[in-house]
C-alpha cells in the first residue's frame, strides 16, 4: 500500500516536471534555430521538436487522471458542504458516507466504459498525429486513474466509517507561509 | 422539461457535499442511462478529450509558477519596492499592499495565492506598526482578489476554455479593470487611513527607491515575459505559463536563494495535485456542457429569455446577481465552468462582447472570495491572522462595498475591458 502511494507521488509529481521542461525546451529551440549561429543553427534546425506540445498534453491527461486520486486520498477535491455541516453530526456523516461512495460508483463506471474504449482502440491501429504512439496507450490513463481513483474512494469511505476522520485538505494552508511568517 | 431535471439533479446531489465534479459527472451519467438515446460511446469518447487542447495545459503550469513564487522572497522584495513608492501617503503600508497585491498579481493567476505571498509579510508588519488587525485584513483580502483580474488568471483560462474565446485578448482585457481597481481599493484605503490617522512611513528617497527596485526586478521582469511574450505574439500564453514556471523556479532557488532544491519535489507534487483538482472538474466540466449542448438546452434559454424581452441592462442585472448567489456556494473555477456555457450563448445572442463579459464574470468571482461562507481569500487571511470569520466579515466590508460598485461600473461600461485589446488586437 505505501508503495502505491509512492509511486503515485513520484509519478504525478515528475509528470509535472518533466512537461515544464519539454515544453521550455520546444521553446527555447525554437527561439535558438532562429539566431545564425553557424554550426549551431544548422544542428538546431535538424532537431524536429514538433512532438512537444503533443507529448505535453498526454503527459498532463496522465497526471490530471492519477492526481484526481491523490487528490481523493489528500481530500483535495472541493464540494458544497455549506449545507451538510448544519445537520447534526449522525445526519451529516451519512451524507458524507453517501458522497463518498458515489464518488466510487462514478469513478468505477468511468473507468469501466474507458477500459471498453480501450480495449476497442487497441484493436485498431490508431496512433497519435505527432509521436505515433499507439492511442491505446495514452487512453489508458482514464480507466487505470478512475479505478485507482474509485479504490482511493473506498478506502477514504472504510477510514471514516472505523475513525470518523475524513483526508482535509487545508486550502488556505500555502507551503512556506510559516517560514515566512517566523522571519 | 429536460434542463428542469438536469438541473435539479446537479443541485440536488451537488448540495450532499459529494465533489462538484462527482455531482457533474453523475448528473450526466444519470441523465444519459434514463431519459436520452445518446450513445454512450460519445460520453466515453468525451472523457479522453475533454482536456486535450494545450490551452487548457496554462492552468497546471500557471499553478507550477505561482507555488514557486510564494515561497517569500519575490513577494517580499515587491512589498519594499512598493513600500518606498506609496509609504509616505496615509495608510502607508497598507496602500503598499494594494501595490504589492497588484504587483504580484502580475505573475500570479490565482487569488489566494496572492493574499498568501503578500498577506502574510504585510499583515504581521502592519500590526507592529500600530494598524488594527483588522485593517489589514481588509486591505489584503479584498486587494488579494486583484489575482484573477490582472492577468495572467486561471479563471480565465477556464472561461476561454468554455467559450473558446481568445486566451490573449481575455488577459489584455484584464489589464485596465484591474488597474482600476487597485486604484479604487487603494483610494478606500487612503480615506479610511486618513479618518483614524494611521501611521505613515517617512518619505523614501529617489536613490532607496532605485534599490528597492532593483532587487526587486527580478519578480517585475517576470511581468514583463509574460505579457510582454504573449503580447508580442513570442509565446502562446500556455507556453508564456511553463517559461514563467521555469523562470520562476531558477528565480526561487538560485537567484534569491529562498528555497532549496530539496523543496523542489513537494511544490512539484503540491502543485500537481492542485492542477489535477481542476483539470478534474474540467473534464467533467466538458462532459456537462456536451450534455446541456446535445440537449438544445443553452439555445433554449436563448431564446426563452430573448422572448420575455430581456434587454441587455436586466439581463446583466440578473447574471450579476445569478453569479453572486453562486459565488455563496461555490469556488470560482466550477462556477465559470458550469455557468459561462450555459450564459455566453445568451450573451451572445444579444451582442454582449465575449471578452467584456468574461470580464465580468472574473470579477464576480472576485467578490464572490472575499465573502463568506466560501470565500477562500477570507480563510487564508483568517488563517494568517487568526481573526475569526464573522470578524473578518465585517473588517472587509468597506473595501467590499468599493467592489460591488466596481462591479455595476465594469458591468455597465463594457468600454473599460474592451478597449485595450481592441486597440492591441485590431
Amino acid at each position: 500500500m505505501k508503495f502505491l502511494d509512492h509511486l503515485e507521488e513520484w509519478l504525478i509529481a515528475s509528470l509535472m516536471g518533466a512537461a515544464t521542461i519539454v515544453t521550455f525546451i520546444a521553446v527555447l529551440h525554437r527561439y535558438l534555430s532562429g539566431f545564425a549561429i553557424p554550426g549551431v543553427q544548422e544542428a538546431l534546425i535538424k532537431i524536429n521538436t514538433s512532438w512537444a506540445q503533443e507529448l505535453t498534453i498526454y503527459m498532463f491527461v496522465w497526471m490530471a487522471k492519477f492526481g484526481a486520486a491523490y487528490g481523493v486520498r489528500t481530500g483535495i477535491h472541493v464540494g458544497v458542504d455549506v449545507l451538510i455541516n448544519k445537520l447534526p453530526p449522525a445526519r451529516r456523516n451519512q451524507f458524507v458516507i453517501f458522497g463518498l461512495l458515489a464518488g466510487a460508483l462514478f469513478t468505477g463506471i468511468v473507468g469501466t466504459l474507458g477500459a471498453s474504449f480501450v480495449w476497442d482502440i487497441a484493436h485498431t491501429d490508431q496512433t497519435s498525429a505527432d509521436l505515433e504512439i499507439p492511442m491505446w496507450w495514452v487512453y489508458l490513463a482514464v480507466p487505470l486513474g478512475s479505478y485507482l481513483m474509485c479504490f482511493r474512494f473506498l478506502q477514504v469511505t472504510w477510514a471514516f466509517i472505523k475513525t470518523g476522520e475524513l483526508p482535509k485538505h487545508d486550502h488556505s494552508h500555502v507551503e512556506g507561509l510559516d517560514d515566512e511568517v517566523k522571519a | 422539461m429536460n434542463a428542469a431535471i438536469i438541473f435539479v439533479l446537479l443541485l440536488a446531489l451537488m448540495l450532499t457535499g459529494m465533489p462538484i465534479s462527482i455531482s457533474l459527472g453523475l448528473t450526466v451519467l444519470g441523465f444519459l442511462f434514463t431519459m436520452t438515446t445518446v450513445p454512450i460511446e460519445s460520453v466515453a469518447l468525451k472523457l479522453f478529450t475533454g482536456i486535450e487542447k494545450f490551452e487548457i495545459m496554462a492552468i497546471p503550469f500557471f499553478i507550477l509558477a505561482g507555488n514557486f513564487l510564494t515561497h517569500g522572497g519575490v513577494a517580499r522584495r515587491m512589498i519594499n519596492f512598493a513600500a518606498s513608492m506609496v509609504g509616505h501617503w496615509h495608510g502607508g503600508l497598507a496602500l503598499a499592499g494594494v501595490m504589492a497585491c497588484a504587483l504580484f498579481a502580475a505573475v500570479s493567476g490565482s487569488s489566494p495565492a496572492t493574499v498568501v505571498a503578500i498577506g502574510s509579510i504585510i499583515m504581521p508588519a502592519m500590526v507592529r506598526q500600530g494598524y488594527p488587525k483588522g485593517f489589514g485584513a481588509g486591505v489584503i483580502t479584498t486587494s488579494g482578489a486583484l489575482g484573477i483580474l490582472i492577468p495572467p488568471s486561471i479563471v480565465m483560462v477556464m472561461y476561454s476554455v468554455s467559450t473558446n474565446t481568445s486566451v490573449g485578448q481575455l488577459f489584455m482585457a484584464g489589464v485596465v479593470p484591474g488597474l482600476l481597481l487597485a486604484f479604487l481599493l487603494g483610494l478606500t484605503t487612503w480615506f479610511l487611513a486618513r479618518k483614524h490617522n494611521y501611521p505613515r512611513l517617512p518619505k523614501a528617497s529617489w536613490a532607496e527607491r532605485w534599490v528597492a527596485f532593483r532587487k526587486s526586478a527580478w519578480g517585475l521582469l517576470l511581468i514583463v515575459i509574460v505579457m510582454g511574450g504573449i503580447y508580442s505574439g513570442m509565446f502562446t500564453p500556455t507556453e508564456a505559463a511553463a517559461v514563467a514556471a521555469v523562470y520562476a523556479f531558477v528565480v526561487a532557488v538560485f537567484v534569491y536563494k529562498d528555497m532549496t532544491l530539496k523543496k523542489v519535489p513537494k511544490v512539484l507534487l503540491d502543485s500537481a495535485a492542485m492542477s489535477a483538482m481542476l483539470l478534474y472538474i474540467i473534464t467533467n466540466a466538458m462532459l456537462f456542457s456536451f450534455l446541456m449542448t446535445s440537449e438544445n438546452i443553452p439555445q433554449a434559454m436563448a431564446g426563452w429569455i430573448l422572448g420575455k424581452g430581456f434587454g441587455v441592462i436586466s439581463f446583466l442585472l440578473v447574471v450579476n446577481v445569478l453569479l453572486l448567489l453562486a459565488g455563496n456556494v461555490m469556488e470560482p473555477s466550477s462556477i465559470v465552468l458550469i455557468m459561462a456555457p450555459i450564459l455566453f450563448p445568451v450573451a451572445m445572442k444579444l451582442g454582449i462582447d465575449p471578452v467584456h463579459f468574461g470580464i465580468i464574470m472574473v470579477v464576480n468571482m472576485e467578490v464572490g472570495m472575499c465573502h463568506p461562507p466560501v470565500g477562500l481569500n477570507l480563510y487564508v487571511a483568517s488563517g494568517i491572522t487568526k481573526m475569526g470569520i464573522t470578524e473578518l466579515t465585517i473588517a472587509v466590508m468597506p473595501w467590499l462595498l468599493t467592489m460591488l460598485g466596481f462591479l455595476l461600473l465594469i458591468t455597465y461600461v463594457p468600454f473599460i475591458s474592451t478597449w485595450l485589446p481592441q486597440l492591441i488586437y485590431k
